[in-house]
Protein backbone atom coordinates (compact mmCIF):
# COMPACT_ATOMS: atom_id res chain seq x y z
CA UNK A 1 0.00 0.00 0.00
CA UNK A 2 1.07 3.47 -1.05
CA UNK A 3 0.27 6.41 1.04
CA UNK A 4 0.93 9.74 -0.68
CA UNK A 5 1.32 12.38 1.67
CA UNK A 6 1.20 16.32 0.72
CA UNK A 7 1.52 19.30 2.14
CA UNK A 8 2.75 20.03 5.87
CA UNK A 9 2.71 17.44 8.31
CA UNK A 10 2.26 18.75 11.79
CA UNK A 11 0.27 17.82 14.93
CA UNK A 12 -2.78 19.22 13.51
CA UNK A 13 -2.43 16.64 10.52
CA UNK A 14 -1.56 13.69 12.10
CA UNK A 15 -4.64 13.59 14.16
CA UNK A 16 -6.57 12.72 11.89
CA UNK A 17 -4.14 11.25 9.72
CA UNK A 18 -3.41 8.55 12.24
CA UNK A 19 -6.84 7.12 12.25
CA UNK A 20 -7.32 7.19 8.43
CA UNK A 21 -4.45 5.48 7.58
CA UNK A 22 -4.90 3.29 10.18
CA UNK A 23 -7.98 2.38 8.92
CA UNK A 24 -7.03 1.38 5.68
CA UNK A 25 -4.21 -1.38 7.81
CA UNK A 26 -6.83 -3.14 8.87
CA UNK A 27 -6.56 -5.09 6.34
CA UNK A 28 -3.55 -7.87 8.06
CA UNK A 29 -2.86 -8.76 4.20
CA UNK A 30 -0.79 -5.42 4.02
CA UNK A 31 2.90 -5.97 4.52
CA UNK A 32 4.43 -3.55 2.13
CA UNK A 33 3.55 0.12 3.39
CA UNK A 34 5.37 3.02 1.49
CA UNK A 35 5.01 6.81 2.18
CA UNK A 36 5.34 8.92 -0.77
CA UNK A 37 6.67 12.35 0.33
CA UNK A 38 7.53 13.87 -2.65
CA UNK A 39 4.66 16.53 -2.16
CA UNK A 40 5.33 17.06 1.27
CA UNK A 41 6.47 20.69 1.95
CA UNK A 42 6.70 20.75 5.85
CA UNK A 43 6.98 18.19 8.59
CA UNK A 44 7.70 18.18 12.21
CA UNK A 45 8.21 15.66 14.54
CA UNK A 46 4.31 14.76 14.82
CA UNK A 47 5.01 13.63 11.42
CA UNK A 48 7.89 11.58 13.24
CA UNK A 49 5.47 9.86 15.70
CA UNK A 50 3.33 9.09 12.89
CA UNK A 51 5.40 6.78 10.82
CA UNK A 52 6.81 5.06 13.68
CA UNK A 53 3.45 4.24 14.98
CA UNK A 54 2.46 2.92 11.72
CA UNK A 55 6.11 1.13 11.13
CA UNK A 56 5.31 -0.48 14.67
CA UNK A 57 1.50 -1.46 13.25
CA UNK A 58 3.28 -3.03 9.96
CA UNK A 59 6.45 -4.35 11.85
CA UNK A 60 3.92 -6.47 14.08
CA UNK A 61 2.68 -8.39 11.25
CA UNK A 62 6.12 -8.67 9.90
CA UNK A 63 5.87 -6.21 6.86
CA UNK A 64 8.25 -3.60 5.53
CA UNK A 65 8.02 -0.05 5.51
CA UNK A 66 9.75 2.59 3.54
CA UNK A 67 9.36 6.12 2.28
CA UNK A 68 10.41 7.83 -1.11
CA UNK A 69 10.59 10.93 -2.12
CA UNK A 70 12.44 12.77 1.17
CA UNK A 71 13.30 16.82 0.34
CA UNK A 72 16.01 17.49 2.08
CA UNK A 73 14.01 18.81 5.38
CA UNK A 74 12.56 15.83 5.30
CA UNK A 75 15.64 13.95 5.15
CA UNK A 76 17.45 15.97 8.09
CA UNK A 77 14.66 15.09 10.34
CA UNK A 78 14.16 11.40 9.40
CA UNK A 79 18.20 11.58 9.88
CA UNK A 80 18.18 13.27 13.24
CA UNK A 81 15.25 10.73 14.18
CA UNK A 82 16.83 7.66 13.57
CA UNK A 83 14.35 6.93 11.06
CA UNK A 84 17.02 5.67 8.22
CA UNK A 85 17.50 2.51 10.96
CA UNK A 86 13.80 1.46 10.68
CA UNK A 87 12.85 2.56 7.42
CA UNK A 88 13.89 1.82 4.14
CA UNK A 89 14.99 4.55 2.24
CA UNK A 90 13.84 4.38 -1.59
CA UNK A 91 16.08 6.65 -4.09
CA UNK A 92 14.63 9.50 -5.16
CA UNK A 93 14.31 9.82 -9.01
CA UNK A 94 12.69 6.42 -9.27
CA UNK A 95 9.42 4.92 -10.69
CA UNK A 96 5.98 7.19 -10.12
CA UNK A 97 4.15 5.57 -7.02
CA UNK A 98 0.50 4.43 -7.96
CA UNK A 99 -1.01 5.72 -4.65
CA UNK A 100 -3.55 3.64 -2.95
CA UNK A 101 -4.44 6.56 -1.18
CA UNK A 102 -3.86 10.13 -1.07
CA UNK A 103 -3.88 13.08 1.59
CA UNK A 104 -3.96 16.67 1.63
CA UNK B 1 17.48 46.54 11.21
CA UNK B 2 15.72 45.99 13.92
CA UNK B 3 12.24 45.15 13.83
CA UNK B 4 9.56 43.26 16.51
CA UNK B 5 6.36 41.88 16.62
CA UNK B 6 4.11 40.02 19.17
CA UNK B 7 0.91 37.92 18.16
CA UNK B 8 -1.33 36.45 21.15
CA UNK B 9 -3.05 33.43 19.77
CA UNK B 10 -5.54 30.26 21.52
CA UNK B 11 -3.72 27.27 21.84
CA UNK B 12 -5.71 25.06 19.55
CA UNK B 13 -4.19 22.38 16.73
CA UNK B 14 -4.81 24.85 13.83
CA UNK B 15 -2.76 27.88 14.79
CA UNK B 16 0.54 25.53 14.51
CA UNK B 17 0.64 26.23 10.48
CA UNK B 18 -0.58 29.76 11.45
CA UNK B 19 2.21 30.18 13.59
CA UNK B 20 4.78 29.30 10.97
CA UNK B 21 3.47 31.12 8.47
CA UNK B 22 3.43 34.17 10.78
CA UNK B 23 7.52 33.40 11.48
CA UNK B 24 7.87 33.13 7.91
CA UNK B 25 6.69 35.88 6.59
CA UNK B 26 8.10 38.04 9.37
CA UNK B 27 11.78 36.61 9.00
CA UNK B 28 11.46 37.28 4.86
CA UNK B 29 11.81 40.95 5.38
CA UNK B 30 15.74 39.84 6.11
CA UNK B 31 15.99 37.97 3.16
CA UNK B 32 17.67 34.78 4.72
CA UNK B 33 18.08 31.32 2.93
CA UNK B 34 15.10 28.86 2.25
CA UNK B 35 16.91 26.37 4.70
CA UNK B 36 17.19 29.03 7.37
CA UNK B 37 13.13 29.89 7.14
CA UNK B 38 12.67 26.10 7.11
CA UNK B 39 14.69 25.75 10.36
CA UNK B 40 13.41 28.44 12.13
CA UNK B 41 9.93 27.11 11.33
CA UNK B 42 10.23 23.94 12.32
CA UNK B 43 11.72 25.08 15.73
CA UNK B 44 8.72 27.42 15.90
CA UNK B 45 6.37 24.77 15.33
CA UNK B 46 7.93 22.44 17.76
CA UNK B 47 7.41 25.40 20.69
CA UNK B 48 3.90 25.80 19.67
CA UNK B 49 2.84 22.15 19.60
CA UNK B 50 4.51 21.64 22.52
CA UNK B 51 2.30 24.05 24.21
CA UNK B 52 -1.12 23.30 22.25
CA UNK B 53 -0.30 19.81 23.42
CA UNK B 54 0.84 19.97 27.15
CA UNK B 55 -0.10 24.05 27.85
CA UNK B 56 -3.86 23.55 29.33
CA UNK B 57 -6.22 21.08 29.50
CA UNK B 58 -9.91 21.43 28.33
CA UNK B 59 -10.18 24.80 28.93
CA UNK B 60 -7.70 25.87 26.82
CA UNK B 61 -5.73 29.18 26.82
CA UNK B 62 -3.06 31.12 25.13
CA UNK B 63 0.02 31.34 22.83
CA UNK B 64 2.28 34.19 22.76
CA UNK B 65 4.99 34.39 19.78
CA UNK B 66 6.98 36.99 19.71
CA UNK B 67 9.96 37.21 17.40
CA UNK B 68 12.47 40.03 16.88
CA UNK B 69 14.57 40.94 14.09
CA UNK B 70 18.15 42.63 15.26
CA UNK B 71 20.29 43.07 12.12
CA UNK B 72 21.01 39.14 10.69
CA UNK B 73 19.71 37.58 13.87
CA UNK B 74 16.45 36.33 15.01
CA UNK B 75 15.06 36.25 18.68
CA UNK B 76 11.91 33.82 18.78
CA UNK B 77 10.00 33.39 22.06
CA UNK B 78 6.96 30.97 22.22
CA UNK B 79 5.19 31.83 25.62
CA UNK B 80 1.84 29.89 27.35
CA UNK B 81 0.40 30.50 30.63
CA UNK B 82 -0.51 27.01 31.56
CA UNK B 83 0.31 24.20 33.55
CA UNK B 84 4.21 24.93 33.26
CA UNK B 85 7.05 22.43 33.16
CA UNK B 86 7.85 20.51 37.12
CA UNK B 87 11.40 19.49 35.71
CA UNK B 88 12.92 20.97 32.87
CA UNK B 89 16.02 18.76 32.21
CA UNK B 90 14.10 15.76 32.39
CA UNK B 91 11.49 17.80 29.70
CA UNK B 92 14.33 18.14 27.33
CA UNK B 93 16.04 14.69 27.47
CA UNK B 94 15.59 13.10 24.02
CA UNK B 95 12.76 10.86 23.34
CA UNK B 96 11.35 11.77 26.50
CA UNK B 97 7.22 12.65 26.76
CA UNK B 98 4.97 12.57 29.35
CA UNK B 99 2.24 11.10 27.28
CA UNK B 100 4.28 8.13 26.32
CA UNK B 101 0.82 6.18 25.06
CA UNK B 102 0.71 9.22 22.70
CA UNK B 103 2.89 9.37 19.25
CA UNK B 104 4.93 12.22 20.96
CA UNK B 105 8.33 11.52 20.14
CA UNK B 106 9.69 13.74 22.74
CA UNK B 107 11.73 15.15 19.85
CA UNK B 108 10.86 18.42 20.17
CA UNK B 109 13.45 20.08 22.05
CA UNK B 110 16.14 17.68 20.18
CA UNK B 111 14.83 19.84 16.96
CA UNK B 112 14.68 22.92 18.79
CA UNK B 113 18.44 23.13 19.88
CA UNK B 114 19.17 21.49 15.96
CA UNK B 115 17.70 24.14 14.23
CA UNK B 116 18.51 27.04 16.25
CA UNK B 117 22.05 28.56 17.66
CA UNK B 118 20.38 28.77 21.18
CA UNK B 119 17.27 27.54 23.47
CA UNK B 120 16.43 27.98 26.91
CA UNK B 121 13.45 26.93 28.47
CA UNK B 122 11.87 29.12 31.47
CA UNK B 123 8.84 27.49 33.47
CA UNK B 124 7.34 26.38 36.60
CA UNK B 125 5.00 23.76 37.54
CA UNK B 126 1.73 26.20 37.17
CA UNK B 127 3.42 29.43 36.23
CA UNK B 128 3.31 28.71 32.71
CA UNK B 129 6.07 28.17 30.00
CA UNK B 130 8.53 30.31 28.06
CA UNK B 131 10.71 29.10 25.34
CA UNK B 132 13.43 31.35 24.26
CA UNK B 133 15.38 30.62 21.06
CA UNK B 134 17.74 32.76 18.42
CA UNK B 135 19.29 32.36 15.54
CA UNK B 136 21.77 33.66 13.08
CA UNK B 137 19.80 34.33 9.98
CA UNK B 138 23.17 34.02 7.90
CA UNK B 139 23.36 30.14 6.70
CA UNK B 140 26.36 28.58 8.42
CA UNK B 141 28.01 25.58 7.08
CA UNK B 142 27.17 22.47 7.47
Amino acid sequence: MTVCLSGEIDHCVCESLRGEIEALLEDAGITKLVFDFSDVTFMDSSGVGLIIGRYKTVNARGGVTSASGLHPPVDRLFRLAGLHRIIQIEPSGGQTNTCTTTWN
Amino acid sequence: MHNHMELTFSAVAQNEAFARMVISAFLMQANPTLTVISEVRTAVSEAVTNAVVHAYGAQGGNIVLRATLSGSRVDVEVEDFGCGIADIDQAMQPFYTSQPDTERTGMGFVLMQSFMDTLSVHSAAGNGTIVKMSKSLEEQPS
